[in-house]
């Protein structure tokens, strides 16, 4: 950053606060659209204005927007995007952390950070091995509550299969709340031939495991996170969506029940 | 002796669970290993002290939390990344998911038979459950912000 011979830095001139507030603002909304918390979404883009030579700036977050304004020399801009959720990637949030740290060390001015922020492309792992690996996470969750080594196959395979669902349905686009309720009745029809034909001693356990892969930890977490930071209505908004995926999922696995004619969960 | 057995049985499978789901959050591939190890440390702690120091599973679960999440603060600067980054995953095997979904069909089913006594108290001691266990974990995370870094970034 240029300074005057006093050691102040210079200060923006309108289009470079423009520009400064538009990266603060994608920064933001970036984090928020790939589930960071609200408490780091808030500090990085305030933390990235300063770094960028704004000297105040406020940020406000809204359940499904992020509004950011930026004060220079006597003159604000205001600016709000429209948050639409892509799904929890924690590549997206460290490389973005990376991007301001980055800035912040004076390694990155306004362009830099622009060109840097357009070269992060999200991490997607192999969609056969989430499959396998969440079908072996929920095999593991049915051994830690005691099943059998056969129980936990069920599990395996139920979950995997379910996984596997759920990953092609998010490549087409379904509503969240659809690929719950799919995803549930896939993994309960197949963990529930397991009750049907005697495959294992605890086919109730393969049941409740195998649908595991839908309880919506991180936006749990999250919620209280948000809240205990001061974040209510993110957190008020983030909480009420996952209960609300639960309740999909747990339609899904009541529907494969009746079809079954399988009860196990009470 | 057992209980030692009984831990490291814990442990190793919940790392399973943390690196599994740690992939479907997109943890970047070098960080999973980090998600496996809380996932361990998490909930082997919990399991030490539910069963060798009878304490209740929610505070149990607070201290596993906390601690899983004060070590991450040291790994999350030396990745500079923030730490929910992996410590999140790390608390997947901890998460009450089993009562979660038993509350939710417990209340489904009072409203498909009638209430009765054993639906209504699945409903609200399962849902109770679920609830504490999930803001131990959440308060236990936030732990670092709260006790150390009260006017600084951890990252």
């Amino acid at each position: 950053m240029e300074t005057t011979t006093t050691g102040e830095p210079t200060p923006l001139t309108e289009p470079q606060q423009r520009e400064a507030t538009r990266l603060c603002v994608e920064t933001g909304l970036i984090l928020l659209q790939h589930g960071a918390e609200s408490a780091l979404v808030e500090n990085l883009a305030r933390r990235l204005a300063l770094a960028l030579g704004v000297p105040r700036a406020e940020v406000a977050l809204l359940a499904n927007a992020v509004v950011v304004t930026t004060l220079s020399e006597g003159h604000c801009i205001t600016t709000v995007r429209r948050n639409e959720d892509r799904g929890i990637n924690m590549h997206m949030v460290t490389e973005v952390q990376r991007a301001v740290l980055a800035a912040e060390a004076g390694a990155l001015d306004l362009d830099g950070y622009r060109a840097r922020l357009a070269t992060i492309k999200p991490l997607r792992y192999p969609r056969w091995l989430t499959s396998v690996m969440v079908g072996l996470s929920c095999a593991c969750f049915a051994r830690l509550v005691g099943a059998d080594w056969t129980s936990c196959a069920v599990a395996l395979v139920a979950a995997g299969v379910a996984m596997a669902v759920r990953l092609q349905l998010v490549r087409l686009h379904f509503n969240p709340l659809v690929n719950f309720f799919v995803t549930a009745f896939v993994a309960t029809s197949v963990a529930g031939q397991g009750a049907i034909y005697g495959i294992g001693d605890k086919p109730q356990v393969a049941m409740a495991s195998c649908v595991l892969l839908l309880v919506p930890g991180y936006p749990l977490i999250n919620s209280i996170s948000d809240m205990v930071k001061g974040y209510i209505n993110t957190g008020l908004a983030r909480g009420m969506y996952a209960v609300l995926l639960s309740a999909g999922a747990c339609a899904g696995i009541l529907l494969a029940m009746s079809v079954w004619k399988v009860w196990v969960w009470l | 002796m057992n209980l030692l057995l009984g831990i490291l049985q814990q442990m190793a499978l919940a790392a399973v669970p943390a690196a599994g789901f740690g992939m479907l959050f997109n943890v970047p591939a070098r960080v999973l290993w980090y998600c496996a190890a809380g996932g361990a440390l998490g909930r082997g702690l919990r399991f030490a002290l539910v069963e060798g120091a009878h304490l209740p599973v929610e505070w149990s679960t607070l201290l596993a939390a906390a601690t899983v999440s004060l070590l991450g603060v040291a790994v999350a600067q030396r990745l500079r990344a923030h730490p929910k980054v992996f410590t999140v995953a790390a608390m997947i095997p901890m998460i009450p998911g089993v009562p979660l979904f038993k509350t939710l069909i417990a209340i489904a089913q009072i409203q498909q038979r009638g209430l009765s006594d054993a639906l209504l108290s699945t409903a609200i001691t399962q849902g109770l459950q679920a609830l504490f266990i999930v803001a131990a974990l959440a308060v236990g995370l936030a732990v670092p912000g709260l006790l150390f870094y009260r006017r600084r970034p951890v990252v």
